[in-house]
C-alpha cells in the first residue's frame, strides 16, 4: 500500500515553477530517500506535502485520503511528522519542553485549562522515556538553545518523531554535521524509524544507500528516477544528472 | 524541598503584608496600594500577550477601558445592580471585544499587530469622547453609586467604607493573577510559550495558532477588564484620558519592560516600581514622565531583562559564592 502519493503535482512561486508534474509514491513501512542537486525542489516538495503551500495544481493523498491543501497541523493529526533543514525548535524551552510538545499533541492534552502541565505524570514518563532514547537526558532542563549542534539537531529530529506519526518526513536531517555526528545521527534515525514510514531528504550518498530502501531522484522539479539503491546506482539519466557529477 | 519550604514561607508573609498593611500605613497609602495593585494586574495582563506569546500591543487600554466604562454603565443603568454582577459585566465586556477583533489580529504579528491596537484603542478613545449620550465625553462616568457586597441573608459590607473596599480589591485582583498564573502553568501556557518561541513548529506540531492565540488573547483583554471595573469601582470615575488614552496603552509595557519581560513577576515588580516614583515625584513636579522615561532608558542600556533580571543576576552570583 502506498502510505503517501502525490498526483500529477505542480507548485510555482510567482512564474517560478518550482515542481512539475510529479508523481511521488512512497510504500509503507519503507525508508524512501529523496535525492537531487541543489534547487530541484526537494523541499518545496515536503512543503506541499505537509501544508505549508498549498499546490498550484495536482494532489496528495496520504493513508488513501485526499489531504491536498491540509494545514500541517490537520496534517499531523492525522499521522504525519516532519524535521527541518534549518532546525526549528522552542528556543527557549528546555528540551525536555520540546520533547514535551509533541507528547501533548499526541494525547490531544490541548486547551487544558484546569491542571499543571508538570503535574501530568504519564506525560512526564513518557517524555523522559522518549528523551532517554535519544541520549538527551543529560541535557533534560538545557534549553535547547545552548544545546550543542549535534544535539540540537537530534533533538530537532525527535521532535518530528515525538507525536509519534506514522509517517515521518525528515529534512536533511545531518546537515552541517561532522562524519562523526552524522555517523551517530543515522543510527539514531535508523532506531527510531524502525516500524514507521520514512521520508529522507539527504545530500550524502554514503548514508542514501545504506538507509534508504527506495530511493527518488528529483531534478528541474519533476522526477528523474525511482526505484531500489541498485537501480538507482545503475541508471543512466541519474548518473548524467547528478551521480556523475559528483563522481569525476 | 527546602525550596519549597522558602517559598510558602514567603507567599505567607506576603499574605500577612497585604492584610495587615492598612493598618501599617494608613488610608491613604492603602488607596495607593489600590491604584499599584490595579496596575500590576494590568501589566500582567499585558504581558501575557508580550512576555509569554511574543505580541506587542500598543493598545491594551481598549481592554482596560472597556471593563471599566461597562462597570460603570452597568452601576449607572441597572437598578441594584449587586458588586459582582457590575465586576463581570466589565469582564465579559471585554472578553467580548477581544473576541470581536481577535479574527483580525490573531493572523499578524509584529509591527503590525502593534500598530493595529494603536489603532483600535484610538478608535475607542475617540468613541469614548465622541459619543457623549452613553460615555459622558470628556467628562466620564462619575458619581454612580458602589453597591456594598451583599450575600442574601448571611452578609452584607460596605464598599464605601476605603478599608472594606480595599479588601475586596485585594482578593479580585489577587485572585485574577493567581489565575493567570496558573494558566501559565497549564498545557495551554505551555503551547502559548511555544508559540512565542517558534509559531510555525507549533503549528508543525499539531496545535492551531490562530485558536490558541485567540484563547490566551481573549483571556488578557478580559483580566484587563477586570482592572478596569475595579479601577471604576476604586475612583468612581471612568474617563476616556484616565483609562483609554494613549498613556494607559503605554503604562504597562513600561512597567513590563522595568519590572522584567521575561518574568511573571516582572510587571507587578514593574508596576510596583513605578508606583512608587509616580507617588514621590508628583510632590516636587508634575513631569512624572520625565523621571519615569529616564529609568527606562537605564533600564533598557544595562539591565534588559528588567528588574527580576537584577534580582535573578544577583540570586545567582550570591549562590555561585558560596
Amino acid at each position: 500500500m502506498n502510505i503517501l502519493e502525490t498526483k500529477s503535482l505542480y507548485h510555482d512561486f510567482k512564474g517560478l515553477k518550482v515542481l512539475f508534474d510529479v508523481n511521488l509514491q512512497v510504500r509503507e513501512g519503507e525508508r524512501h530517500a529523496i535525492i537531487g542537486p541543489n534547487g530541484a525542489g526537494k523541499t518545496t516538495l515536503f512543503n506541499v506535502i505537509s501544508g505549508t503551500y498549498r499546490p498550484s495544481s495536482g494532489a496528495v493523498f496520504f493513508k488513501e485520503k485526499e489531504v491536498t491543501g491540509f494545514k500541517p497541523h490537520e496534517m499531523v493529526r492525522l499521522g504525519m511528522g516532519r524535521s527541518f533543514q534549518i532546525t526549528s525548535t522552542f528556543s527557549r524551552l528546555t528540551a525536555f519542553q520540546n520533547i514535551r510538545m509533541g507528547v501533548l499533541s499526541r494525547r490531544g492534552i490541548r486547551f487544558n485549562l484546569f491542571r499543571n502541565v508538570d503535574k501530568l505524570d504519564d506525560v512526564t514518563r513518557e517524555t523522559d522515556e522518549k528523551l532517554k532514547r535519544i541520549n538527551l537526558h543529560g541535557e533534560r532542563n538545557f534549553p535547547a538553545s545552548v544545546l550543542s549542534y549535534g544535539k540540537h539537531r537530534s533533538l530537532e529530529v525527535s521532535m518530528a518523531m515525538a507525536t509519534d506519526p506514522e509517517l515521518v518526513m525528515l529534512d536533511e536531517p545531518t546537515a552541517g554535521m561532522s562524519k562523526q555526528e552524522t555517523h551517530y545521527a543515522i543510527g539514531l534515525i535508523r532506531r527510531l524509524t524502525e516500524g514507521k514510514t520514512a521520508v529522507i531528504i539527504e545530500h550524502d550518498m554514503d548514508v542514501v544507500f545504506s538507509l534508504a530502501d527506495r530511493i527518488t531522484v528529483l531534478h528541474l522539479g519533476t522526477i528523474l528516477a525511482s526505484g531500489p539503491p541498485t537501480e538507482i546506482r545503475e541508471s543512466r539519466a541519474v548518473k548524467d544528472a547528478y551521480l556523475g557529477e559528483m563522481e569525476d | 524541598m527546602m525550596n519549597r519550604t522558602v517559598k510558602w514561607v514567603f507567599w505567607a508573609a506576603i499574605l500577612v503584608f497585604v492584610s495587615i498593611y492598612p493598618k501599617l500605613f494608613g488610608i491613604y497609602f492603602t488607596n495607593v496600594f489600590v491604584n499599584f495593585a490595579i496596575f500590576a494586574l494590568f501589566a500582567v495582563s499585558f504581558n501575557l500577550l508580550l512576555g509569554f506569546t511574543g505580541l506587542l500591543s500598543f493598545g491594551h487600554a481598549m481592554y482596560f477601558g472597556m471593563g471599566g466604562y461597562a462597570t460603570a454603565l452597568a452601576l449607572v443603568h441597572i437598578p441594584g445592580c449587586p458588586l459582582l454582577v457590575a465586576l463581570l459585566i466589565g469582564f465579559v465586556s471585554s472578553v467580548i471585544l477581544a473576541l470581536l477583533i481577535c479574527p483580525i489580529v490573531v493572523r499578524v504579528s509584529g509591527a503590525a499587530f502593534s500598530m493595529l491596537h494603536m489603532a483600535f484603542a484610538q478608535l475607542m478613545y475617540v468613541l469614548a469622547l465622541k459619543l457623549r449620550g452613553i460615555t459622558g465625553g470628556e467628562d466620564g462616568i462619575g458619581g454612580f453609586p458602589i453597591p456594598a457586597f451583599r450575600i442574601p441573608g448571611i452578609v452584607s459590607i460596605d464598599m464605601k467604607n476605603p478599608l472594606n473596599f480595599y479588601y475586596f480589591a485585594m482578593i479580585v485582583l489577587v485572585g485574577s493573577m493567581w489565575v493567570l498564573w496558573f494558566f501559565t502553568k497549564t498545557p495551554f501556557g505551555q503551547i502559548m510559550v511555544s508559540v512565542r518561541d517558534n509559531a510555525k513548529r507549533v503549528d508543525y506540531m499539531g496545535f492551531k495558532v490562530p485558536q490558541t492565540k485567540a484563547v490566551i488573547y481573549a483571556f488578557a483583554g478580559g483580566f484587563a477588564g477586570v482592572a478596569g471595573a475595579i479601577y471604576a469601582m476604586f475612583n468612581d470615575l471612568i474617563s476616556a484620558d484616565g483609562a483609554l488614552h494613549i498613556m494607559v496603552s503605554f503604562a504597562p509595557i513600561l512597567m513590563t519592560m522595568v519590572g522584567g519581560v521575561a518574568s511573571f513577576f516582572g510587571p507587578i515588580c514593574g508596576a510596583g516600581i513605578f508606583g512608587l516614583i509616580t507617588e514621590f515625584t508628583t510632590r516636587y513636579t508634575e513631569r512624572v514622565e520625565l523621571v519615569s522615561g529616564v529609568i527606562l532608558i537605564v533600564v533598557i542600556l544595562f539591565f534588559p531583562l528588567g528588574f527580576m533580571g537584577l534580582v535573578r543576576f544577583i540570586k545567582e552570583k550570591w549562590f555561585t559564592k558560596r
